[in-house]
C-alpha cells in the first residue's frame, strides 16, 4: 500500500492527529455505485459517497431512504394557506370591515389570489431552508476537505469516504475494502485532535455580544421616537407637496410689486360666482329672511319630486337614511365602530328641520351645518330646490294621518 | 495504491474518457469567472452603466419634482410606467419557465440555458418592480404595502388587485432567487475549489456553504430542486395572471376579457424565450461556449416562440371576435380605435412583431443563422413592448365620455426611465457573466452520457 | 438512452378486439338512443329537453376526440416519446370524429329546418325592431343565421376530420413500411406536419366550441370560454385513454408494453391539466364576479342563486379538488386501481361540467309583455335543474355511439410498431 500519507503535512504524522476517516477515489460513477452497494453490504453505515453531480441509482446502492421533506413542505403550504386566508379575513372582514364595490366584506373569490400566493411563498421557504436544515448546511468546514484531492469532487472526482467512527471501520481491513471495490486511490484523513483547535476561537465570543448591542440601538431610536413627542418639525426628506410654489390668500408674496398675494380683480372679468345676484334662487334669501315659499325659478312638477328623490337618495341617504329619519348606513357604521351618533331626524314632527323655512333647507344643503359638509360644488342649484321638495314629501308622507291617505292603500 | 495510475499528483490527467469529459465541462464554465476580465466586457459594462446612470438621474428628478415629469395625464393615468413594468415582469418568466416547467417535462437540453436565464428573471423581475413603486407618487411610503400594525389602525386592502401584485410579485422575486441561488451552490463549490485568489475563496467559499457533494445531501437536494420546480409552474401562471387581473378586474373596455391570464402568460414566455436567445446567442460566441448551449437548444426556443407566437395571435383574434359579437358597444369602439384610430400605428406594430415575426422561425434557415434569431428576437421585444402598450394606452385614450379622451406623448423622463431599466437589466447581467457560474456545471455533466459510465445495465 | 423491443409474448394485433367494442357500443348506444327518443317524444315540450341533453352527451364525446387529436399532434411536434405505446389508441379516438360528425347532425337538422327550442338565436321575433333584445342582438344575428352555422359547423368537422384521417392514416401506413429508413421518413413528415397542424386546430377548437356552446345564451360572452371547454376535453381524454388501454390490457392486450410507468405519465397529465381547467375556469369566474357587469354575471347569476349552486359546488369540488388531492402525490398515480377510479371520476365530473354549462339554458323566460327573452331570465330563484332520466340516457348512449366509433376504427395494430422512437418508449422510466 503506497497510500500518500507523507506528502500531505496535515494526512496524520503529528501527535496532535486523530484519524477522521478513509477517502477512496473511484474512476467513473458505475465504480462508485458498485462500491457503495460493497461498502454498505459490508455493514458499513457512517460512509458516503461524494460526486459533483447527483449520481442516479446511488440511492439505492447506498440504502438512503427517501427524504421526509415533501411532507414537511406540505404541511408549510398548509400553514401558508391557512395564515394567508387569517389574515385577510382579520384585516379586511374584522378588524376593519371594508366596503369594496358593494361586495360582502367577505368575499372569498378576491381573496384567492393572496392565499395562493402565500401558499406558494411557505411552501418555497420550507422546502428551500427545510433542504439545508437536513442537510446540515451551511457548514463550511469539513475534514475532507482538509485533502487536496478532495477538491475535484466538484470536478470530475468520485469519492467514498468512511468514518472511522464507524463500528465496523478498522484502518487496514476496511483500506483493503475500499481497494477491492475498485478504489484508484485511499488515503487517509484526520482532524486535529486538541480541543482548542475545535471550539469557536474566544475573539468571536468578544465580538458577538458587542455587535448584539449596537444593533439593538437603531431599533432603541424607533422605539423612542415612537414614545416621545417633539416640538421640532419633522425631517423632510422628500417635501411630500409640504411646500409648494404657490400664492397662498393673505399671505406675502414676492412676485408681485406690491408683495401681496391676493389681488384685485381686474377690469372687465366676472369672478366665479358673481352672476348668480337672485338671492332668492341662488342663497334661499327674499330680503334677508329665510324664503318660506320657492324661488320663481323652481316650478313645481312630479318629475322634479321624481329627480329631487333621486338625487336625495344619492346625496343625503347615506347619512339621512331612505325615510330621512336618520339611519343611513354612515351611522350604522359609526355604531358598529363603538361610536354614538346620529344623522339629523329631517322628518319626525318635532324635528327642525319640519319648522324650517325653505330657504334655510336649501341653505343647510349647500353650506353645510355642524358636521354636515356643504354639497354646494357637488350638487347644481336646480336639484339642490328638488331635494328640498323631497325632503318636505318625506315629512309629509311619514307624518300622514290615516284621513290624508288616497283611497285604496290601506293595508290589508 | 496497488491498483492506481497515481502519477499525476495535481490529479488531472488521470482517469476515463468520462473524467476527462467532466473535466472540460468544469473547464469551460469556471474559466469564464475566474480567468482575467475579457476584453470585450469592459466596453459592454461600460455602456451599461452609462444607462443605469440615466436610471439615477430620471428617479431623481422624478422624486424630487413629481409625476407630472413623464406624460401620463388625467385621462392616460397609466402610460409607460406600467407598460415598462408589464414588459419587464413578461420577460421575467422564461427564467422559471425553463428551469421549471421544462424540468418536469424533463426536457434535457434546458440545462445549457437555465443558469442564465434564471438569472435573466431575476434581473428583469428587479428592473419591473421599480415601475409600481415609483409609479404610486410617493414612492418612500411603498412599505404602507406591507401589512404592518400602525398608528392609523389601517390594514391594505387585499381584495385590490393592486395588492396581488404586490403578494404575486414579492413571492415570485424570492422564488426566483432562492431556486436560481440553490441551483448555483454546487457550481459556486466548483468555483470556490478552483480558485487562485484569496478573496474569490472566501467569497465563493461563504456563497458555497461548505457543499462537498455528498450522495446524501444530493439526494434532499434534488427533492428540493423537484419540489421547487413543481412550485415554479403554478406560481409562474399566477404571477402574470395576476398582473392581467391589474386590468381584467376593471370594467374598462378593452381591459375586461376573460381571456387575459392566460393570454398575458402565454405573451410573457413568447417575450422571455425572445430574450433569453437575444442574451444567449452573442454569449455563446464571446464565452466560447458553442459546444455547451448548442444550436439546437436556441433552435427549440425559437420553435416554442412560434408556439407562443400563435397563442398571442390567437387571443388577438378571440378578443377582436368577441368585442364584436358580444354587442357591448363600449367594447366594440375601444377595438375599432384601436386598430384605427390614432393608436392604429401601434396596434400594427404589435401585430407584425408578435405574430408575423416569429412565422420565420418555420424556416430553419431563419432558426441556425444567429444574427437572423438575435434580430428576430429583438423585434418581438418591441413588438410585446408594444402589446402592453396598445392595451394600456389605447384602451384609457378613449373612455366613456369624450371628456375622457386623450393622447400619449412620453417626456424626456419616460424615455430615460427605460433606457435606464435596461442599464440596471444589463448591469446585473453582465455582473453575473463575469462573476458567477453561467451554466449550470453539475446539471450538464448529469445529462452527459458519460454520467451513466460503468454502470451495469440493468 | 435505454431501448428496449417488444416483448416477444406481447399481443398487439387488435384482432377481435375491434368488432367486440363495435357490437358492444353500438348495442349500448342504440338502445339507449331509442330509449331516449321514446322519453323525449313524452315529454312535450318539442323535444327541448331531448336536444339539449343529446348537445350535451355529444360535447362530451367530441371533446374527447378532439382532444385526443391535441395529444397526437403535440406528441409529434415535441417528440415525445413517452406515449408512443399509447399514440395509437388515441389516433382510434380521434379517428371517430367524422363519425361524431354525422352524429351532430342529430340536433343540427332539427336548428336548420325550424326547431326553435334549442338555441335561442334561432327565434324569429328576435329579428323585430319591438323586441327587446332587438338592440343587443340584431347584429350578429347574421353570424347566428341557422344555415351559416350549418356552414360553420361542416367545415369545422371537415379540419378536424381531415386532420384526425391524416395523422392516424400516416401513422398506420409507417406500420407498413418496408424498412427502417421508410418510416423514419413518415415520422419525420408527421412532426413536421404537425407544427403547422397545431395553428389549424387552436383556431378551429376556439371557434367551434365557441360558436356552439357558448351561443346558448347569445347575450353572454367570455373569451376564455373555448379554453375552458378544451382543458376539460384533455382530462376527459387522459382519463378515457387510461381506461381504453386498461379494458385492452383486461382482455390480454398490451400487457408488456403499456407498464405503470406509462399510466404514471398519463396520471401526472390528468393531474396538470386539472390544475389548467380550474385555472381557467377560475379566471372566467372571478373577473366576471369581480367586473359586476349584468350581461356577464347573468353566466354565474343562476348557476350561484338557484338551484344549481349545489351543482356548482359538486363541479368544484368533483372536477377539481378532490382528483387534484389524490393525484398530487407520486405513488397514487401508480397504483392502477385508483388511477383508474379517478379515471372514472374524472369522466362523470367532466359530463357533470359540461351539464352545469348548458343545461341551466334548457329553462326560457319570458318579460311581462309576453316577448321570449329566452335562457337565463326572470327571478333565479325560479330556476329549476329539473333533472330527467333522458339526460343520463343520452349521455351513455353517445358514449356507447362512440365506443362503437373506435371498435369500428380499431384495425391491425395496436401500437405504432415501426415508430423509430417506440424502442426508447418500452424502456421509459420516471425518475
Amino acid at each position: 500500500m503506497s497510500t500518500t500519507d507523507d506528502d500531505k503535512p496535515n494526512g496524520g504524522n503529528g501527535t496532535d492527529e486523530e484519524l477522521h476517516g478513509l477517502l477512496a477515489e473511484f474512476d467513473t460513477p458505475g465504480a462508485l455505485i458498485a462500491a457503495a452497494r460493497k461498502v454498505k453490504n459490508a455493514g458499513y453505515t457512517e460512509f458516503d459517497c461524494y460526486s459533483p453531480f447527483p449520481v442516479h441509482g446511488i440511492d439505492a446502492a447506498m440504502g438512503i431512504k427517501a427524504t421526509k421533506l415533501p411532507w414537511v413542505v406540505f404541511l408549510g403550504g398548509l400553514s401558508g394557506l391557512f395564515l394567508g386566508t387569517l389574515m385577510q379575513w382579520w384585516m379586511n372582514a374584522y378588524d376593519w370591515p371594508w366596503n369594496v364595490a358593494g361586495k360582502p366584506t367577505w368575499s372569498i373569490p378576491a381573496n384567492v389570489p393572496i392565499s395562493y400566493e402565500t401558499t406558494i411563498l411557505l411552501s418555497v421557504l420550507t422546502t428551500f431552508f427545510g433542504m439545508w436544515a437536513a442537510n446540515k448546511l451551511p457548514q463550511v468546514w469539513h475534514p475532507f476537505f482538509r485533502l487536496d484531492r478532495f477538491a475535484r469532487v466538484t470536478d470530475d472526482g468520485f469519492f467514498l469516504g468512511i468514518e472511522a467512527g464507524d463500528k465496523r471501520f478498522e484502518l487496514e481491513q476496511t483500506k483493503q475494502l475500499l481497494v477491492a471495490a475498485g478504489a484508484s486511490h485511499v488515503e487517509e484523513c484526520s482532524v486535529d485532535a486538541r480541543p482548542a483547535a475545535r471550539s469557536v476561537p474566544r475573539w468571536i465570543w468578544a465580538v458577538m455580544p458587542i455587535m448584539t448591542m449596537l444593533a439593538l440601538i437603531p431599533i432603541a431610536l424607533v422605539y423612542k421616537a415612537r414614545a416621545t413627542k417633539s416640538p421640532d418639525p419633522h425631517y423632510h426628506i422628500f417635501s411630500d407637496m409640504d411646500f409648494q410654489p404657490k400664492a397662498k390668500s393673505d399671505q406675502p408674496f414676492a412676485e408681485f410689486a406690491d408683495g401681496r398675494a391676493n389681488r384685485a380683480q381686474a377690469g372687465g372679468t366676472v369672478a366665479r360666482g358673481q352672476l348668480k345676484a337672485d338671492d332668492g334662487y341662488y342663497r334661499g334669501l327674499g330680503n334677508g329672511q329665510w324664503l318660506s315659499g320657492l324661488p320663481a325659478q323652481v316650478e313645481v312638477t312630479p318629475a322634479l319630486l321624481d329627480r329631487g328623490q333621486e338625487r336625495y337618495n344619492i346625496y343625503c341617504a347615506p347619512c339621512h337614511g331612505f325615510d330621512g329619519a336618520g339611519h343611513g348606513i354612515v351611522p350604522e357604521r359609526v355604531a358598529m365602530l363603538g361610536g354614538a351618533w346620529e344623522a339629523r331626524n329631517l322628518v319626525e314632527r318635532s324635528s327642525a328641520v319640519i319648522k324650517m323655512p325653505n330657504g334655510q333647507i336649501f341653505n343647510t344643503i349647500s353650506n353645510g351645518n355642524n358636521t354636515m359638509m356643504g354639497y354646494a360644488s357637488q350638487i347644481p342649484v336646480e336639484d339642490r330646490w328638488a331635494i328640498v321638495l323631497y325632503v318636505r314629501a318625506l315629512q309629509r308622507s311619514q307624518n300622514a294621518v290615516e284621513s290624508e291617505l288616497p283611497p285604496g292603500s290601506e293595508v290589508r | 495504491m496497488a491498483t492506481s495510475s497515481n502519477e499525476a499528483a495535481d490529479g488531472h490527467g488521470e482517469g476515463g474518457e468520462a473524467r476527462k469529459v467532466f473535466r472540460g465541462i468544469t473547464d469551460d464554465v469556471a474559466k469564464i469567472a475566474l480567468s482575467p476580465t475579457p476584453k470585450w466586457w469592459y466596453p459592454a459594462f461600460a455602456v451599461s452603466n452609462l444607462m443605469l446612470l440615466c436610471l439615477v438621474v430620471a428617479l431623481y428628478h422624478l422624486f424630487t419634482t413629481g409625476i407630472g415629469v413623464w406624460g401620463n395625464n388625467n385621462i392616460q393615468g397609466w402610460a409607460w410606467d406600467i407598460t415598462n413594468f408589464v414588459f419587464w415582469i413578461g420577460i421575467g418568466h422564461a427564467g422559471t419557465l425553463i428551469s421549471a416547467v421544462l424540468y418536469l417535462f424533463r426536457q434535457e437540453w434546458r440545462t445549457s440555458i437555465n443558469r442564465s436565464a434564471e438569472a435573466m428573471t431575476i434581473f428583469a423581475v428587479a428592473a419591473a418592480g421599480i415601475f409600481p413603486i415609483i409609479h404610486t407618487g410617493r414612492p418612500w411610503f411603498a412599505w404602507w404595502l406591507i401589512p404592518h400594525p400602525n398608528d392609523m389602525g389601517m390594514w391594505p386592502q387585499f381584495r385590490s388587485p393592486l395588492m396581488w401584485d404586490v403578494f404575486a410579485i414579492s413571492t415570485y422575486a424570492t422564488t426566483s432567487i432562492l431556486f436560481w441561488y440553490m441551483g448555483m451552490v454546487p457550481d459556486i463549490a466548483t468555483l470556490r475549489d478552483r480558485a487562485k485568489e484569496k478573496w474569490k475563496q472566501i467569497g465563493y467559499g461563504l456563497l458555497a456553504l461548505g457543499w462537498r457533494g455528498s450522495a446524501r445531501q444530493w439526494h434532499r437536494y434534488e427533492r428540493a430542486y423537484l419540489i421547487l420546480a413543481a412550485l415554479s409552474t403554478p406560481l409562474v401562471l399566477s404571477v402574470h395572471s395576476v398582473v392581467s387581473f391589474d386590468f381584467a378586474t376593471s370594467q374598462n373596455p378593452g381591459w375586461h376579457t376573460t381571456i387575459f391570464p392566460p393570454y398575458f402568460v402565454a405573451g410573457a414566455i413568447f417575450s422571455g424565450f425572445a430574450m433569453v436567445a437575444t442574451l444567449l446567442v452573442p454569449l455563446r460566441y464571446l464565452c466560447n461556449l458553442k459546444h455547451i448551449i448548442k444550436e439546437s437548444h436556441i433552435e427549440a426556443m425559437c420553435k416554442i416562440m412560434i408556439a407562443t407566437g400563435l397563442m398571442v395571435g390567437g387571443a388577438y383574434s378571440i378578443e377582436l371576435f368577441v368585442a364584436w359579437y358580444s354587442g357591448n358597444a363600449g367594447e366594440w369602439f375601444t377595438f375599432r380605435n384601436r386598430i384605427l384610430g390614432e393608436y392604429s400605428w401601434a396596434y400594427f406594430m404589435m401585430v407584425s412583431c408578435n405574430v408575423l415575426v416569429p412565422q420565420f422561425f418555420w424556416f430553419k434557415k431563419c432558426r441556425t443563422n444567429p444574427w437572423i434569431v438575435v434580430g428576430l428576437c429583438i423585434l418581438i421585444n418591441v413588438g410585446m413592448w408594444f402589446e402592453r402598450f396598445v392595451i394600456i394606452a389605447t384602451s384609457l385614450a378613449r373612455q366613456g365620455v369624450p371628456g375622457m379622451w386623450g393622447y400619449f406623448s412620453p417626456t424626456r423622463w419616460d424615455l430615460l426611465t427605460m433606457i435606464g431599466s435596461f442599464g440596471l437589466f444589463f448591469t446585473l447581467f453582465l455582473l453575473f457573466v463575469r462573476f458567477l457560474p453561467v451554466i449550470a456545471i453539475a446539471e450538464v455533466k448529469a445529462v452527459t452520457p458519460e454520467a451513466h459510465a460503468g454502470k451495469d445495465h440493468h | 438512452m435505454a431501448t428496449k423491443s417488444i416483448h416477444p409474448e406481447e399481443k398487439f394485433k387488435a384482432d377481435k378486439m375491434g368488432s367486440r367494442l363495435f357490437k358492444f357500443g353500438a348495442a349500448a348506444g342504440l338502445g339507449l338512443l331509442a330509449l331516449s327518443i321514446v322519453l323525449g317524444s313524452m315529454k312535450g315540450d318539442h323535444w327541448r329537453r331531448f336536444l339539449h341533453a343529446y348537445v350535451i352527451g355529444w360535447s362530451f364525446v367530441v371533446s374527447i376526440a378532439v382532444g385526443s387529436l391535441f395529444f397526437i399532434i403535440v406528441h409529434h411536434v415535441a417528440r415525445a416519446k413517452w406515449g408512443i405505446v399509447l399514440r395509437r389508441l388515441a389516433e382510434f379516438m380521434a379517428s371517430t370524429l367524422p363519425w361524431l360528425g354525422v352524429l351532430g347532425l342529430g340536433f343540427l337538422l332539427p336548428v336548420l329546418f325550424g326547431n326553435k327550442q334549442l338555441y335561442f338565436w334561432t327565434e324569429p321575433s328576435l329579428h323585430e325592431q319591438s323586441h327587446p333584445l332587438w338592440h343587443h342582438m340584431h347584429h350578429k344575428l347574421g353570424w347566428l343565421d341557422p344555415w351559416f352555422f350549418g356552414a360553420r359547423y361542416v367545415f369545422y368537422f371537415l379540419i378536424f376530420s381531415g386532420m384526425a384521417l391524416y395523422f392516424a392514416g400516416k401513422s398506420r401506413a409507417m406500420d407498413s413500411a418496408p424498412d427502417d429508413a421508410t418510416a423514419a421518413s413518415i415520422a419525420d413528415r408527421l412532426r413536421v406536419a404537425a407544427g403547422p397542424s397545431i395553428l389549424v386546430f387552436a383556431l378551429t377548437t376556439v371557434f367551434f366550441a365557441t360558436d356552439l356552446f357558448m351561443t346558448f345564451q347569445p347575450l353572454w360572452y367570455s373569451t376564455i370560454y373555448s379554453v375552458v371547454w378544451f382543458a376539460g376535453g384533455m382530462i376527459a381524454t387522459y382519463s378515457t385513454l387510461a381506461l381504453l388501454a386498461r379494458v385492452l390490457q383486461q382482455f390480454g392486450k398490451l400487457s408488456h408494453s403499456v407498464t405503470v410507468e406509462h399510466y404514471h405519465d398519463i396520471g401526472k397529465y390528468m393531474f396538470g391539466w386539472t390544475f389548467f381547467w380550474i385555472y381557467t375556469a377560475f379566471s372566467q369566474f372571478m373577473l366576471q364576479w369581480y367586473g359586476n357587469m349584468p350581461e356577464e354575471t347573468v353566466f354565474y347569476n343562476y348557476r350561484m342563486f338557484s338551484e344549481w349552486k349545489w351543482v356548482s359546488l359538486a363541479v368544484l369540488l368533483g372536477q377539481w379538488a378532490f382528483p387534484y388531492l389524490c393525484l398530487v402525490t407520486r405513488w397514487t398515480k401508480r397504483i392502477l386501481p385508483l388511477l383508474m377510479f379517478l379515471a372514472v371520476w374524472q369522466l362523470v365530473f367532466h359530463w357533470v361540467e359540461i351539464y352545469w354549462n348548458i343545461m341551466p339554458n334548457a329553462q326560457w323566460g319570458t318579460d311581462q309583455a309576453g316577448n321570449l327573452m329566452g335562457p337565463l331570465y326572470g327571478d333565479p330563484a325560479n330556476h329549476k335543474i329539473g333533472f330527467h332520466f333522458m339526460d343520463l340516457t343520452l349521455w351513455l348512449a353517445m358514449v356507447g355511439l362512440f365506443i362503437a366509433g373506435i371498435g369500428k376504427v380499431m384495425k391491425g395494430n395496436l401500437i405504432p410498431v415501426k415508430d423509430p422512437k417506440l424502442g426508447e418508449c418500452l424502456a421509459f422510466e420516471n425518475y
